[in-house]
């Protein structure tokens, strides 16, 4: 036995949700070619088929690109911090692919090591990820190669199997899933099935051993010659996590922020003596597959990358981890 | 909510103009709790805020022992630090920290100290000194060579003659050759080979050195021909550091995450380590 539900029943749930007062997000189409997870603002808004996954990730709801830490005021030599304590709102993210889903254990990792940042916490807290099972795959997914597939539900609270013909197959596997689709399917025979993956494209554990043994190899500035450092890659990673923390108004003074930022930026590093321990481009590519492949591994016991594959669909120049991968593990 | 990039409130209780560009600055929390409660190892360090401009990452000088204010150093490189150039006794500035590991002082304990500094690199020396000399008893022969590429530049000057009145310690400054002044009483040329010179008798010596990369290279053959073991010698590693608490990214060498396994790290460790610093 499963549990099923319509396209048009489920359309209807996500506007039910929104009329709740939740805060619902999922893929839309918000140009002709660009499909972006985004806040829904009805049912229909909701795009289920007919693109691989949406450019962007769902990290940008739960670590948001621009986060106030605080705001402050200055009243001559005194300063008072004012502090943001209302609670988050309830958040649903409706057809998040496997791939982004996975990415959030790997984010409350970081989030949660030692200190804990509750900014992420208390949205995590408030969100349920219900993903859809992919039907297709591109040329550059790449899950199998990470360890995942394509009906993985790591990360999720429920998860979609589509049937066809309209229908998707439920299941839950949290608490916060059941709460969202209790009484609101039906019972069926039909279980749904992810497609098989993408064949395995390359070994993680070669590009593991390649990366922790040549820190100074030509490799890196053949490969990283085309790079324009613009972060795209990471920007649209579900799993690349590093942030700045800056002061945004006049200093007068309003807040304080957390804000994305990338290790293929010039300035990541640079000291304020100049130094720069990455000078150029080719130091910053190799930091981004260690990080993925070696040193989050070894504090954290997996890799900092879903196979999702953006970072290569969106490069302007078609580099990203699956082109690098390829090229250590073939080259 | 427990907001951990929330800073605590600090006054300025004294600002002291080292040389040209750098700055020593003095501070008490606040909140009378927070003063009462707040302890640190020395060779963590703070991340110190200038509101309106942002958060730099500075050593905390000054030693642990000191309870009513805590010590910072900087030099005038960027905005938050010009930022910080400008404020006021009475100003009040962010502060959050302790962070990172520190120094092993417990460990150090029985050994003789030798510290060598070079430039802006006095500060995160400096609280090591002060609390080896209060706990004198604790440590042997003490040495301390510190230069700097001009006399205008060698900060907490007055200090090093307050340290060399204390037994069994010998301080030896330094300057750049063409660095000196007429009535200079120190000695001339590069740390490395300032040192040298010194022919300083330590037996097992814990080495403390902290400098630009190039001192550091020059040092540490120095230390191999007097048998000093890469265990034994110690750096504080200035990666660039945004949170200070192991989720931005930013501060790591391979897989060192500078703001919390560092900043203070062995040579041992370090050889370890791909160059990323
Ligand atoms: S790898 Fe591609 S997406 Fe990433 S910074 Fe370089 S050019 Fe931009
Ligand atoms: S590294 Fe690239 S493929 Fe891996 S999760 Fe991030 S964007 Fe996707
Ligand atoms: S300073 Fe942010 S991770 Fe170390």
């Amino acid at each position: 036995m499963s549990e099923i539900i319509s396209q048009s029943a489920l359309r209807a749930l996500a506007a039910e949700w929104i009329a709740g007062g939740k805060s619902v997000a999922g893929p839309a189409r918000v140009k002709p070619d660009l499909v972006l997870y985004r806040v829904l603002r009805s049912g229909d808004d909701l795009l289920l088929e007919g693109f691989q996954r949406p450019s962007n990730s769902i990290k940008d709801f739960l670590f948001p690109k621009a986060e106030k830490l605080y705001g402050y005021k200055i009243r001559g030599n005194s300063i008072e911090l004012i502090e943001n304590d209302s609670p988050e709102p309830a958040q649903v993210i409706i057809a998040a692919r496997p791939c982004d889903a996975a990415a959030l254990p790997i984010l409350d990792h970081v989030f949660n090591w030692d200190f804990h940042d509750e900014f992420y916490n208390r949205r995590r807290a408030a969100t349920t990820v219900v993903t859809l099972a992919c039907s297709a795959h591109d040329e550059n997914c790449f899950c199998t190669s990470v360890g995942l597939d394509p009906g993985s539900d790591r990360g999720s609270d429920a998860i979609l199997f589509a049937l066809g013909n309209g229908q998707y197959e439920v299941r839950c596997a949290t608490e916060k899933g059941h709460a969202l689709f209790d009484g609101k399917t039906e019972k069926s025979e039909r279980t749904g099935k992810a497609i098989t993956g993408p064949e395995k494209r390359f070994d993680a554990q070669a590009v593991r051993a390649f990366v922790t043994t040549h820190f100074e190899d030509p490799f890196w500035n053949e490969h990283a010659l085309t790079c324009i450092g613009c972060g795209t890659c990471a920007f649209s990673c579900p799993a690349c996590h590093c942030f700045d923390i800056v002061d945004a108004g006049s200093a007068a003074g309003n807040a304080r922020v957390k804000t994305w930022d990338s290790c293929q930026f010039s300035t990541f590093t640079a000291h304020a003596s100049g130094h720069n321990p990455r000078p150029a481009q080719p130091a910053r590519q190799r930091q981004r597959i260690l990080h993925k492949f070696a040193i989050y591994p070894e504090k954290f016991g997996e890799i900092l990358c879903t196979g999702c594959g953006n970072c290569t669909r969106n490069c302007p120049v078609g580099l990203g981890v699956l082109s690098v991968a390829t090229e250590i593990n073939h080259g | 909510m427990d907001n951990v990039y929330k800073p605590d409130l600090m006054e300025v209780t004294r600002i002291r103009q080292e040389t040209p560009d750098v700055k020593s600055v003095s501070l008490r929390f606040l909140d009378s709790g927070r003063a009462r409660d707040f302890s640190f190892r020395v060779g963590q360090f703070g991340i110190f805020s200038a509101f309106g401009y942002g958060e730099s990452t500075f050593n905390i000088c000054s030693s642990s022992n000191w309870k009513d204010h805590i010590e910072f150093c900087f030099r005038k490189v960027g905005r938050v630090t010009e930022a910080l150039w400008k404020i006021e006794e009475k100003d009040v500035v962010g502060f959050r920290g302790p962070y990172g590991n520190g120094y092993p002082m417990e460990a150090w304990k029985g050994r003789d100290l030798i510290f060598l500094g070079g430039g802006i690199a006095m500060p995160p020396i400096r609280c090591a000194v002060w609390y080896a000399l209060e706990n004198r008893a604790d440590y042997g022969e003490i040495t301390v060579v510190y230069g700097a590429r001009t006399v205008a530049d060698l900060v907490f000057l007055d200090e090093l003659d307050e340290w060399s009145k204390s037994e069994r310690v010998r301080i030896i400054r330094c300057v750049d050759p063409g660095g000196e002044t007429p009535d200079w009483k120190g000695e001339i040329g590069f740390v490395p080979h300032v040192f040298e010179r010194a022919q300083v008798a330590a037996k097992d010596p814990v080495v403390l050195v902290i400098g630009p990369p190039i001192m550091i290279k020059n040092t540490l053959p120095i230390l191999d021909k007097m048998g000093v073991k890469p265990a034994s010698v110690y750096t504080s590693i200035e990666n660039r550091m945004k949170c200070g608490i192991g989720k931005c990214g930013r501060c790591n060498v391979g897989p060192i995450y500078v703001c919390k396994e560092g900043p203070v790290l062995t040579m041992e460790q370090l050889q370890g380590l791909p160059a990323d610093y």
